[in-house]
């Protein structure tokens, strides 16, 4: 598989952060927000081709799990929000 | 059979009557009035408020330093951002005006007023 060019990085990392957005529960879209974020510059400086490639297929793997559990939980969404959301929601 | 006769009487004068006054009380839908139904640009953002709410986002990234923001930065450039950043305060703009940015829009994005033009001239920015 040929490496992912930057805007196709970049365009992983938007879909992570917006399938994050779904998550009901506070704590687990803050998480996944902040995992995608920490995931894209722990490799930011990975320059050969073949673990460019496994970096990339490792992020669309978790995409699939994350969008598979966004809609998992949100069958079982807490029924009280998080203290941290609670300015939010008035 | 009479009483019948009566009772139909009775019935057809207050309906027509309703009939009549709904239709004189109803004010025109499409002529020229301050209503105008789904219409979105009524309530449009002015462009102060987008450059104030753009602006306030940019100060939130806890990467940028809020004394060097102003409505003409490059995030990059100016503030020292990376990709990373650029994508994670486009989000957040889209969060803040509940858009939905494609990524071929949003790969432009690389600057403070490109951000507040796109935003301002979005009809969905709210």
């Amino acid at each position: 598989m040929a490496a992912p060019t930057r805007s196709e990085a970049l365009s992983l990392l938007r879909s992570l952060l917006r399938t994050a957005r779904h998550f009901c529960d506070y704590n687990i879209r803050e998480y996944t927000k902040r995992r995608a974020l920490d995931g894209f510059r722990h490799n930011r400086n990975l320059s050969d081709p073949p673990s460019i490639s496994s970096a990339y297929a490792d992020g669309k793997a978790q995409l699939e799990v994350a969008k598979r559990q966004s809609a998992v939980y949100s069958l079982y969404a807490p029924k009280v929000k998080s203290i941290m959301e609670a300015h939010r929601t008035n | 059979m009479a009483l019948r006769a009566a009772v139909l009487r009775h019935l057809r004068v207050p309906v027509q009557f309703f009939a009549l006054a709904r239709r004189e009380c109803q004010p025109p839908l499409c002529s020229g009035g301050s209503l105008r139904l789904f219409s979105s640009h009524d309530d449009h953002l002015t462009k102060d408020e987008v450059i104030e709410r753009v602006l306030s986002v940019i100060r939130c990234h806890p990467k940028v330093d809020p004394s060097k923001v102003s409505p003409d930065v490059h995030f990059q450039k100016d503030l020292g951002l990376d990709s990373l950043d650029t994508v994670e305060i486009v989000m957040a703009l889209e969060e803040e005006f509940k858009l939905e940015i494609p990524d071929k829009e949003a790969d432009k994005i690389d600057s403070c007023d490109l951000a507040i033009e796109y935003v301002y001239n979005h009809p969905m920015a709210s």
